[in-house]
């Protein structure tokens, strides 16, 4: 690995994910040297445990934000309203792998569902044809089943169950994936032993996650200055509004400033543009790249809700893969069901320590238990479709609440879009219909869970006022300051958001690579 | 200055507070005693009531709390053992006297207190992670170092037919996109364009 100087004047990413994880990869491939700052420690696939609270202990983001809102999360989890990863490799480490593609509609919402009250519905400045490439080269690094001749995952027991109530509601688009883990071996890393943990690191690296996958290969490179426990509190510029430095803290809380001459920031939608936001300066007293005052503001998480059903006979739904089940029927965009934008169905399994916390948050007693009893018997979808961006639904700064290193936590305010409810109710009720077709004798609405998919706070813009960066993911206001992750998101489509995160940060990394060599930034 | 002790709930005689004076051990407040303990853990089944569950579990959990509260600081292990007294009180004087589901009665009505909140975040976690819990429960915990499931029965369901695995290969095209207003032709073509109304 490649030391790089605190006074050289580095390409510097923040975070490792799977935006910055990506692009830090694509870099190094390109010859271009990188140093990568991630807040959280180098855990690896050895560290993992196969236990839902310890693992979530030694993962997860510390509960160190606060939020407000009508959605439920705000109610049941007052300071967690995100459920990400603080470690090498970021929410890679920790997420399901289920891969669809946006579709072209989606990349022009506004266009497409036209003007929603309350809604602040933009046009992505790309459509699909602009990105489908990049998402041929995600699917082949990412190992996506069921694409470019990678195998179909088997069906497990509770893809059993959901996928036979989808042919018997008259669903035909259900498969086990698109699914970014290895069915058979492939890329140097082993099929799949369907252990069932996955929320919880993969022990076996049969996932694809940065971790696995790009940071080793940009460490082979030599060209990788990979620093953990590294926590970025500024981004600081020159006299002409360049940025030239990070500020960050280290384990011990020392900090220390790293040179650049150019910044990528992909530290997930709510750290990123807390971290813009914590970057105020005389030059820019709104925060940094925020002459919009878009920054933080379109949050988007996904509608999501999930629906466990109970059998007579026994599921065993914690036995295999976790989300290797998607029914796609209903991501399609039809007003005639009551809403615009669509969701996919992806199934789902918690162990008993999880369902018991997240099933409906607080509850007990004997219809909760009994409930609960049903373990065996019980199988499980989530829901997750497209919510609609609102100004007001935002990440902000809360001075009132400091972090370890005593900067201002992230505050999130939600609020649900009637759009939202609307769609999450019929999601519900086509869920139980679902499993009612297979002889469901009980079923239970799980509300959302904190948010697993975050979007949308320093969106794309064609124009200026109207967002944060354009087209590459470059800062509208500061040339030298890239975003990297799913903050760029102008709408939060459908589907899963990590494939997308990983095509436009492979098609970023072209574009920084020629603008590097051209004298262009 | 003040005494310090007069904030302590532990130098508070336990006979003294309690009119009922029904088991003056189990009202220390800091080191709950065996019967204390398992009096909560009798609380906790009237939170989580499994039938099938031996005590054992519950009584860790009751230990677990207990131990998080210690942890906490003294006003919340306070807290725990005074909303166990007071919840004794209530009850009549012995929360094990009375049965499980009347139990659960009387803890709806005391949901918003901060004793209530204490039993029930802290067990909710101690109680649905232990093993004889799972165990109960049919699950089978970690997997990894047993190879997982892929020849445990990762597909053993057999009540339904085996399903496709594949994508649809049918004839009917999935329409992605209809447009809001009827008639309305929106196209979003592979192009460079944005699209046209």
């Amino acid at each position: 690995m490649s030391a790089i100087s605190h006074d050289d004047e580095a390409v510097v990413i923040v975070g490792s994910g799977a935006g910055g994880g990506t692009l830090a990869y694509e870099l190094t491939k390109r010859g271009i040297p990188v140093v990568v700052l991630e807040a959280g420690p180098h855990l690896t696939n050895d560290d993992y445990t196969n236990d839902e609270w310890e693992a979530f202990g030694q993962m997860a983001w510390p509960s160190d934000r606060t939020d407000s809102g009508s959605w439920k999360v705000a109610q049941d989890f007052p300071n967690l309203p995100a459920w990400i990863v603080k470690a090498v490799g970021g929410t890679t480490t920790h997420w399901s792998g289920a891969t669809p593609r946006f579709k072209a509609h989606e990349f022009k919402a506004r266009t497409a569902y036209g003007h929603i009250d309350g809604a602040s519905l933009l046009d992505w400045p790309i459509d699909l044809a602009d990105i489908a490439p990049w998402y041929d080269e995600a699917e082949k690094a990412m190992g996506s089943t069921h694409r470019h001749g990678r195998k179909p995952l088997p069906a497990n027991n509770n893809y059993k169950v959901f996928a036979n109530g989808a042919e018997r509601v008259g669903y035909k688009h259900y498969a086990t994936g698109p699914y970014a883990t290895n069915a058979e071996e492939y890329d140097g890393r082993p099929a799949s032993i369907q252990d069932g943990f996955n929320f919880q690191g993969d022990k076996n690296t049969s996932k694809w996650s940065t971790l696995v996958r790009e940071i080793p290969r940009a460490q082979e490179t030599g060209l990788l200055d990979l620093r953990p426990d590294s926590h970025v509190a500024q981004i600081t510029h020159d006299s002409h509004g360049r940025v030239d430095a990070v500020l960050y803290l280290d384990k011990s809380g020392a900090l220390h400033r790293q040179r650049a001459k150019l910044v990528a920031v992909a530290g997930n939608s709510i750290e990123t543009a807390r971290l813009l936001l914590l970057s105020a300066s005389a030059l820019f007293p709104d925060g940094l790249a925020n002459s919009s005052g878009q920054v933080g503001r379109n949050y988007t998480r996904h509608l999501t809700g999930s629906v466990y059903a109970q059998f007579e006979d026994e599921v065993r739904m914690y036995r295999g893969e976790t989300m290797a089940g998607i029914i796609a029927d209903e991501s399609r965009h039809d007003t005639g069901r009551g809403f615009s934008g669509g969701y996919y169905m992806e199934t789902i399994s918690l162990g008993p320590a999880f369902l018991a916390k997240f099933l409906t948050p607080g509850s007990w007693g004997r219809d909760f238990t009994s409930f609960i009893d049903g373990y065996a018997r019980t199988a499980g979808m989530w829901i997750v479709g497209e919510d609609l961006p609102q100004e007001t639904n935002r990440v902000t700064l809360n001075p009132a609440a400091l972090d370890e290193h005593g900067l201002p936590v992230a505050h999130v305010h939600y609020d649900d879009h009637p759009n939202d409810k609307a769609m999450r109710e019929y999601a519900y009720a086509h869920a139980e219909n679902l499993y009612d077709a297979v002889g469901a004798t009980r079923t239970w609405r799980t509300p959302p869970y904190p948010s697993t998919h975050n979007m949308g706070t320093a969106r794309m813009s064609a124009r200026p006022e109207d967002g944060v960066v354009d087209a590459w993911g470059r800062s509208h206001d500061v040339p030298n300051l890239f975003v990297s992750d799913g903050s760029v998101f102008t709408t939060s489509a459908a589907a899963n958001p990590t494939l997308t995160i990983v095509a436009l940060a492979i098609r970023q990394a072209d574009y920084i690579a020629a603008q590097l060599k051209s004298g262009g930034i | 200055m003040s005494d310090p002790t007069a904030l302590d709930p532990v130098a508070l005689d336990p006979v003294a507070l309690d009119p009922v004076a029904l088991d003056p051990v189990a009202l220390d407040p800091v080191a709950l005693d065996p019967v204390a303990l398992r009096k909560l853990a009798r609380v906790i089944r009237a939170v989580f009531p499994h039938d099938g569950i031996p005590d054992a579990p519950y009584l860790r959990s009751a230990e677990a709390l207990r131990d998080q509260a210690a942890a906490t600081s003294p006003r919340r292990a306070a807290v725990v053992a005074e909303g166990l007294r007071s919840l004794q009180q209530l009850t009549g004087g012995d929360v094990e006297a009375i049965d499980v589901d009347a139990l659960s009665g009387i803890l709806r009505h005391l949901e918003q207190t901060e004793f209530f909140q204490a039993v029930l975040t802290s067990s909710v976690v101690s109680f649905y992670s232990d093993p004889e819990v799972w165990q109960h429960l049919g699950y089978e915990g970690p997997s990894f170092e047993k190879g997982g499931y892929v020849n445990r029965g990762f597909d053993d369901l057999d009540w339904l037919p085996e399903p496709r695995i594949e994508e649809y290969a049918g004839d009917d095209e999935f329409v992605e996109y209809v447009p809001p207003v009827p008639g309305l032709q929106v196209s979003f073509d592979t192009t460079k364009k944005v699209a046209q109304i």
